[in-house]
Order: C-alpha cells, then structure tokens, then sequence
C-alpha cells in the first residue's frame, strides 16, 4: 500500500513537472504583457514536433537538443510577438486583453491545420532508446526519461528564478510586470521587455513541448489541453510567482494521480473542479499576491 | 535650456492641454500652480513622452523631446517622479533605485548616486531590503525621489511631492529638494501646497484648464491678491 502510494505520488510528480514547466511561460508572459496568450499549447505542440524532427531526421538526442528547440522557438516566438501581438500591446488594458484572445484563438484554430500539413494526423513520440528503461528504488519504479524531464524542468525553472530576481534584465522584467508607467519612467524599453518576455515565454513552452513528447503521443490538437492545464496551473498558483507556477504544477500533477485510482477517466475534471474551486474561494490563487 | 512651445495634448477625444508654453533655465526650480484638474499632471506627463503631445514642440538642449519615447527621454537626463510615485511596489528598495539607474546614463555612476541618495535619505539605506509597499508614505516619496536621482537628471519633475504627508515630513522633503537642486538639477515642480512650492520656486507658472494664465517671479505670486484668495487661502488685504 505504501509502495502503491509512493509510487503515485513520483508519477504525479512526473506529469505535474510538465504541468508546472508549461505553466511557467504563461505566466511569465501574462504577468509581464498582460496578454492571455491561448495559442499556449500550440507552440509547446511545435516545440514537440520540432524536437521530433531533430530526433528523426538529424538523430538529435532530445535533451541534447532542447537548447536548439529553445533557440529556434525563441525566434518564432519574437517574429509572432512583431508580426501580431506587438500591434495589440498598443492599446489599453482591456482592449488588448479582448483583442490578444480573439487572436491567439485565432492561432489556436491555424496551428493544428498546419501541423497536419507538415507532420499528420498520426501520433508521433520521440522515442530514444533508453526510453521505457527504468530502475527501481524500495520497490517504486523511476522511469529514465520522466526522471530527466524532472530534472530539466527544475533547472529551468531555477535558471529562470535567478534570471529574474539576480540579473539586471531580469530585474527589469519584474518591473514592468509591477507596472508599465513606472517601468517606462526608469528609462525601461518596455516594447523590448514585451519582445524577449513573448520570446522567453514561447522559449519555455518549446521545451516542455519536447520532454512531453519523450513521455505522451505528440499530435496536431494536442495544444489546447495543454493550454487548459496551463491556465489551471497558473489560477491555482496566482500571479507573479514563477516557482509558485512551478510548485502549483507539481501540486496538480500529485492531485490528478492520487485521483485516478478512484476517479478513472474522470480525472480530468478534478484540475477544472481546482480550477472553479480556486476561483470562487481564492481568486488570487495559492501563492498570488493580493 | 528647457522649453516647451505651444503643446496641445489630447487624453483620447478630450483635450487636455491648450496651446502651452513654458520655459526653464538650467539650475532654477520652477512651480507649476494650479488646481485638480487643470492639466498640470499631464503637462509633465507630455515632457516625460507618457502622452506626447499632437502639436507644438518639447526642447531640451536642443533636442527634440515630443518626437522622442518615454525611456529616450530618461536617457537624455528627464526624469519624471509622477503622482503616483512611480516606484515597484512589490520590489525591495534597493531593487527599485536599481531599476531607477536603468537608463545607461545612470547606470554609468550607479554606485556613486546610490551613495548620494543613501546620503541624502539614509532611512532607505536602513530599509533597503524592505519591499516599497511596507514602507510609510514619506519613505515611499523619498524613494520615489531617490529612485528619479538613480537615473542622474539634469532635469527632475516632481508631481505633487508632498501629497499625503506630515508638515514635518514634508518640510524634509523639500530640503531634500533644495539640496538636489544645488548640485546643479533643475526642477519642475508641480505642488498643492502652493505656499511652501512659491518659498523654494524662483518663477511660477499657473495653469486654469489647461492653459496657462499667468507667469511670474514666485515671491511676486506669493504678494499677488488674486494667487493669495485662489491659492492660498488668504482672504484679507
């Protein structure tokens, strides 16, 4: 029983590591630019196929990879901040929150179309060899990979704490997440901030799109569930908190495992059921400030 | 030095400024008077490039400012220290004057300033690892000054300094103020208390719905029957 608890619970913490990674970039670009940027999950599904890609065609080792995915999402996600949402950053704050949905639901319904194009409908997986290897400890099984994808999403997460409260840029980040008038009055380029911020976010969904196609089915509609898990994770967690983000992740993650035993199928209502339940009893979420 | 000629400046549909013109000599202080709502906040606002101006022109050593962003402006020696505060609330002291040295201009002598302002406000140097919202109102505007300095102006705004506080606190305030100055700041001072803005301004500006209407030395204002009823409260002689 305890090994069967135990066991659960590490599974939990393999999913909710992802939960909490692909969480990170929402927030981060939400918290900074205000924009809820729906078209998450499809640029975490192109990271993925661009790590498979990699994998398949050039036999890239996926995390010997995942600084090109990074880089290369990096770069889409500056050309997609010049091209479209740099013209709704404009605007004030409610226009541009309409408006920044209303396009990354555009996006939403592009994506996919495009990803059959270019990969299929099939489900596709990056799968190296040491994939499925595992070793076990008192009796509860570690998986390689989900261990690996663990590790990669806490340095991450750690690097991007560091970045942000350490590193004069970082800093200013912060700042302008705190307030716009008072970032641009200390002589801050927000529409730059905005630029790396959108760049750095998109960057992060990339990533976790490739440690989530070493452990699920990659396919082109599989962007806005993770959106949606995303969006959970962040109202569970509240703004302005990037490990909160992270740790709220985890929590997710933990809750969904320990539920499937009884709940089967119907897990996946639990992170909604969070979700209202946060909503209406703790609007600024766990870790949020007031 | 300073100049601004014949701005007009919109906020959306309404206009907010009319036709303004304003000039400023390097190292004087000069007030801006007038009551809530005449568009003395938005003529710094227009300086600072927050709401440029649609007409007329900004000039500050010769440099076109209205043509110019918000963070340019701070570059070129600006600095607004806004109503509001302009500080990060959920920022520690220290990090906030950081941010303030931002600019490269500021952050060239950071440590120096730092010093300077430590010197100037020593509490924030007591409070540096404090987060700005904890701090008391009188801190909060000494940062928020200390923060402006960060970025080494050659011409500091000021909006309404001494809102909300203590007598005593803001008459700290203002020595802070006059100290600035004398190291060779110029100041635009845009203060409520309109009798301790005229002791400290050499000139004064009054701004009525959004237009100018009337420029003076200060201690002439500060005999002028009409400034004494509307401004300052005085009714006899």
């Amino acid at each position: 029983m305890v090994q069967f608890l135990a066991q659960t619970f590490v599974n939990g913490i393999n999913v909710g590591a992802l939960y909490g990674l692909a969480a990170v970039g929402l927030s981060l670009i939400f918290g900074v630019m205000r924009i809820l940027n729906v078209a998450h999950g499809e640029f975490l599904m192109v990271g993925g196929y661009i790590g498979f890609w990699l994998f398949k065609l050039y036999g890239v080792d996926p995390f010997m990879g995942l600084p090109l995915v990074g880089i290369f999402l990096f770069l889409i996600g500056i050309v997609f901040y010049k091209v479209v949402f740099s013209r709704v950053a404009k605007f004030h704050e409610e226009v541009k929150l309409k408006n920044s949905l209303l396009i990354a639901f555009g996006l939403y319904l592009i994506f996919p179309q495009i990803a059959m194009v270019l990969w299929t409908a099939d489900e596709r997986a990056i799968s190296p060899k040491y994939s499925g290897q595992a070793f076990d400890l008192l009796g509860v099984r570690f998986g390689y990979v989900p261990l690996w994808n663990v590790c990669v999403a806490v340095v991450i997460v750690l690097a991007m704490y560091l970045f942000l409260n350490k590193t004069y840029f970082g800093k200013s980040l912060r700042g302008t997440a705190e307030s716009w008038k008072a970032a641009k009055l200390s002589g801050i380029n927000i529409e730059w901030t905005f630029m790396i911020t959108f760049g750095l976010g998109i960057s992060l969904a990339g990533i976790a799109g490739v440690l989530i196609a070493l452990t699920q089915e990659l396919t082109p509609v599989m962007g806005m569930p993770w959106t949606l898990k995303a969006l959970i994770v962040v109202v569970l967690a509240g703004m302005g908190s990037i490990v909160g983000a992270f740790v709220a992740g985890l929590i997710l993650g933990i809750v969904e495992a320990v539920s499937a035993i009884f709940m089967g199928p119907y897990t996946i209502a639990i992170g909604l059921l969070i979700f209202l339940i946060i909503l209406v009893l703790r609007p600024r979420g766990l870790f949020g400030r007031a | 030095m300073f100049e601004v000629n014949h701005i007009d400046v919109y906020y959306g549909e309404l206009k907010a400024l009319w036709g303004v013109s304003l000039t400023l000599d390097k190292g004087e202080i000069v007030a801006l008077i007038g009551a809530n709502g005449s568009g003395k906040s938005t003529l710094l606002e227009a300086i600072a490039g927050l709401l440029p101006p649609t007409t007329g022109e900004i000039l500050f050593e010769g440099v076109r400012l209205d043509k110019e962003p918000s963070h340019r402006i701070v570059e070129l020696g600006v600095c607004l220290v806004p109503e509001d505060r302009g500080t990060f609330p959920g920022m520690n002291v220290l990090e906030n004057l950081e941010l303030g040295a931002f600019s490269k201009r500021g952050r060239k002598e950071k440590e120096e300033t730092l010093h300077v302002v430590y010197g100037l406000f020593p509490i924030l140097k007591n409070r540096r690892n404090q987060l700005a919202r904890t701090l008391s109102g009188g801190e909060q505007q000494m940062l928020a000054i200390g923060k402006g300095l960060l970025s080494r102006p050659k011409l500091l705004m000021l909006d309404e300094p001494s809102l909300g506080l203590a007598p005593l606190v803001t008459k700290n305030i203002f020595e802070a103020i006059c100290q600035i100055n004398q190291t060779g700041v110029s100041i635009l001072l845009v203060e409520q208390n309109v009798h301790i803005a005229l002791k400290v301004a050499k000139r004064a500006y009054i701004i009525e719905n959004g237009r100018i209407v009337q420029h003076e030395q200060a201690k002439n204002l500060l005999e002028d029957k009409r400034v004494r009823q509307a401004y300052l409260g005085i009714h006899s002689t």
